[in-house]
């Protein structure tokens, strides 16, 4: 009897904190759950954190793998695994000029399950050097995205060795609404996040170039965080919370499509 | 004899006097905007007790009373201590529970536009009253307070002589408020004063560099070059009171000791701010033009506000240790191998970034620290002036 009591409190309590977070579904596509965090947010508590949220999925990319399989082994149902291509902090800008990087991703992709490759960052014509090509055809052979944090250049030049990649762009690469705009137009596989971006939104109204944009390419725009630091996985709350906010400023068929449809809709297209 | 003429000549051609070190006119504007110092003494217009005599005085009774804590325990004092440049030169301090926030020094604590690490205010009145009413600091229970106040017939006296009113005549939140404002009178006058760098500025503005060693060592000049060019403290660190007086994540950790999460910085002070029913844009500021509230209305909340604390004034820096928000950093040289050794995948930043890794070498930390030494000026604070309330005794 006890038992029974028990777990139908458990079950109000779950009920109660999944409904609190319910009335926008949201997948965070921009999660890192690297080494510095995993004795400060263990992965219980880190999963705790992205529930939490109330996020449907999270994507996360980890310095190292390590910490992407750590959540994904706990989380299956939440977790969409991505491939980061660096062992640990320190390799933002040094991992493109290290060929030892590619026997470490072959091995990987040939034993677990990824969805995609990165976040990783590239700028201008760095694009073009054999790590990165060889990044790109693992991508191409496998089926998955490439999470790239980088300027629309680089964007370019990774379209020039694949036109049928997919590309999620890190942070939108930072770039203003029109490059954004010209960029989507320009390639169909591309797909744009907003992580770490604030312009497009202020106390929950959606910015008039913002707007246009997400009108003009609803299916293209994603949410994300981007725990950056160990500090940052508190954040993914805050950030939910923040984002179910300004969505509410949209058409909702807009808003349902940038806050969970189209990164359920890639995550699908890479996992199935 | 023609050997010693000849000596004599050799010398008078390689001898130059040694007036320090030379500044580019980019160095030179740099260093004019570090200064005056002391600055002129401003009215607080959101307070209306602000400058004058008799409020600075009850203040200052008030600064240093206990009763303004549960069960008389702490006054303001406790913490920041008058001896200890009003701070209490502990990493965290403990009052009814234990702090996350390292006690911030007073010094030159009027006129900023925010309060508290996270900026959770936006006057010094308003940010008086918080501790006040922290379960974790003094605990205060306005009802018990406003009953022992009216008690204390030499303070009723003092209070009515500097409000017009009686304590009785108070709402409780209106006593609360008026506190806040009497002890911002005397916070106002807690002032460092005319440091070494200073002498040595006012001596290269009027572009005479003869002597200036003897205000600033060859060293401290040395650190104050790296300051203003190389390391780009300045960036930061500007102005007379060196501080832009907001806020950064210089990458110094913000998990709370005992699991407790995070200390949500600038972010969650922002959130606060809003909420306060005591911030400028409220019915409390005295200023009926209400200009003193414009950045509390245009304020913005930003992804980067997570974590990010308040940019400390340097001024006598070398006696506020320790470092930081919480206190993690324990001396200037400590400080000062930080930023040598930033972790930059910490912060995140797209385009220009103001922080990198400064690589300072031994000689180079040694004369940052001589510089930031040298910004220490004597301290000063109002002091005991009872006889304005001499009909009260």
């Amino acid at each position: 009897m006890k038992r029974v009591i028990g777990s139908l409190l458990s079950s109000v309590l779950v009920f109660s904190v999944s409904t609190a977070h319910s009335e926008t579904q949201l997948i965070d596509t921009h999660i890192h759950y690297s080494h510095d965090a995993w004795n400060v947010t263990p992965p219980k508590k880190a999963i705790e954190i992205l529930r939490t949220a109330g996020l449907q999925k999270a994507f996360v990319s980890s310095s190292s793998d390590e910490g992407t399989q750590l959540l994904y082994a706990k989380a299956p149902d939440l977790i969409v695994p991505v491939l980061r291509p660096y062992r640990k902090r320190g390799e933002i800008s040094t991992w493109l000029h290290d060929e030892s990087v590619i026997p470490m991703l072959e091995n990987l992709l040939a034993k677990n399950t990824y969805a995609g490759i990165g976040e990783f960052h590239v700028y201008g014509d760095n694009a073009n050097l054999p790590v990165i090509r060889r990044v790109v055809e693992l991508a191409a052979q496998y089926q998955i995205f490439l999470h790239l944090h980088g300027d629309s250049d680089a964007v370019e030049y990774v379209f020039d060795q694949d036109p049928s990649a997919k590309i999620l762009w890190a942070h939108s690469g930072f770039d203003d609404t029109y490059t954004i705009a010209r960029m989507l137009e320009k390639h169909p596989n591309l797909s744009a996040d907003l992580a770490f971006r604030n312009e497009h939104a202020s106390n929950g109204k959606v910015d008039a170039d913002w707007r246009e944009l997400f009108l003009a390419y609803p299916d293209r725009i994603m949410v994300g965080t981007d725990t950056f630091s160990p500090e940052r996985w508190y954040y993914i709350i805050d950030h939910a919370d923040w984002s179910r906010e300004w969505l509410t400023d949209l058409p909702t068929d807009v808003a349902e499509k940038i806050a969970y449809k189209n990164a359920l809709a890639l995550s699908n297209w890479a996992l199935k | 004899m023609k050997l010693t003429a000849y000596f004599c000549l050799v010398f008078l051609l390689l001898w130059q006097p040694v007036y320090g070190l030379e500044y580019s006119d980019q160095e030179l504007t740099m260093i004019r905007s570090l200064g005056p110092w002391p600055t002129e003494s401003v009215k607080d217009p959101s307070n209306r007790f602000s400058q004058q005599e008799g409020a600075i005085e009850l203040g200052r009774q008030l600064f240093f009373d206990r009763r303004l804590s549960k069960d008389n325990r702490f006054s303001c004092a406790d913490c920041h201590q008058p001896n200890q440049a009003f701070q209490d030169s502990l990493p965290l301090n403990k009052g009814f529970d234990p702090l996350h926030r390292h006690t911030s020094s007073l010094l030159d604590v009027g006129h900023r536009p925010w309060y508290g690490w996270g900026g959770e205010h936006d006057s010094l009145w308003s940010q008086s009253i918080r501790p006040m009413l922290a379960s974790a600091e003094m605990h205060t229970n306005i009802t018990i307070l406003k009953n022992t106040l009216k008690q204390d017939n030499q303070f009723q006296c003092a209070f009515q002589q500097v409000t017009d009113r009686t304590i009785g005549s108070f709402s409780e939140d209106e006593l609360l408020i008026t506190l806040g404002k009497l002890l911002a009178s005397y916070q106002e006058t807690i002032k460092s004063g005319s440091s070494s760098f200073d002498l040595f500025r006012s001596q290269r503005i009027k572009q005479s560099s003869r002597n200036d060693e003897q205000y600033l060592s060859i060293d401290a000049q040395k650190g104050l070059k790296l300051f203003i060019g190389e390391a780009r403290c300045v960036l930061c660190h500007s102005g007379p009171n060196f501080t832009n007086g907001e806020f950064g994540d210089i990458g110094v950790p913000f998990f709370i000791q005992n699991g407790q999460g995070v200390d949500k910085g600038r972010y969650k002070g922002i959130q606060a701010l809003r909420k306060d029913p005591y911030n400028l844009l409220g019915k409390y500021n005295d200023d009926p033009s209400k200009n003193n509230a414009v950045r509390t209305k245009h304020l913005q909340l930003l992804h980067r506000n997570w974590g990010e604390f308040k940019v400390p004034s340097l001024r006598n820096v070398s006696q506020t240790a320790p470092y930081m928000h919480n206190g993690s950093v324990r001396t200037l040289v400590d400080v000062i191998d930080f930023y040598s050794n930033l972790d930059e995948e910490r912060l995140h930043a797209d385009g220009e970034k103001i922080l990198r890794p400064l690589h300072l070498n031994e000689e180079q930390s040694r004369s940052m620290v001589a510089f930031l030494t040298s910004l220490a000026g004597p301290i000063s604070a109002a002091t005991e002036n009872t006889q304005l309330f001499s009909r009260c005794q």
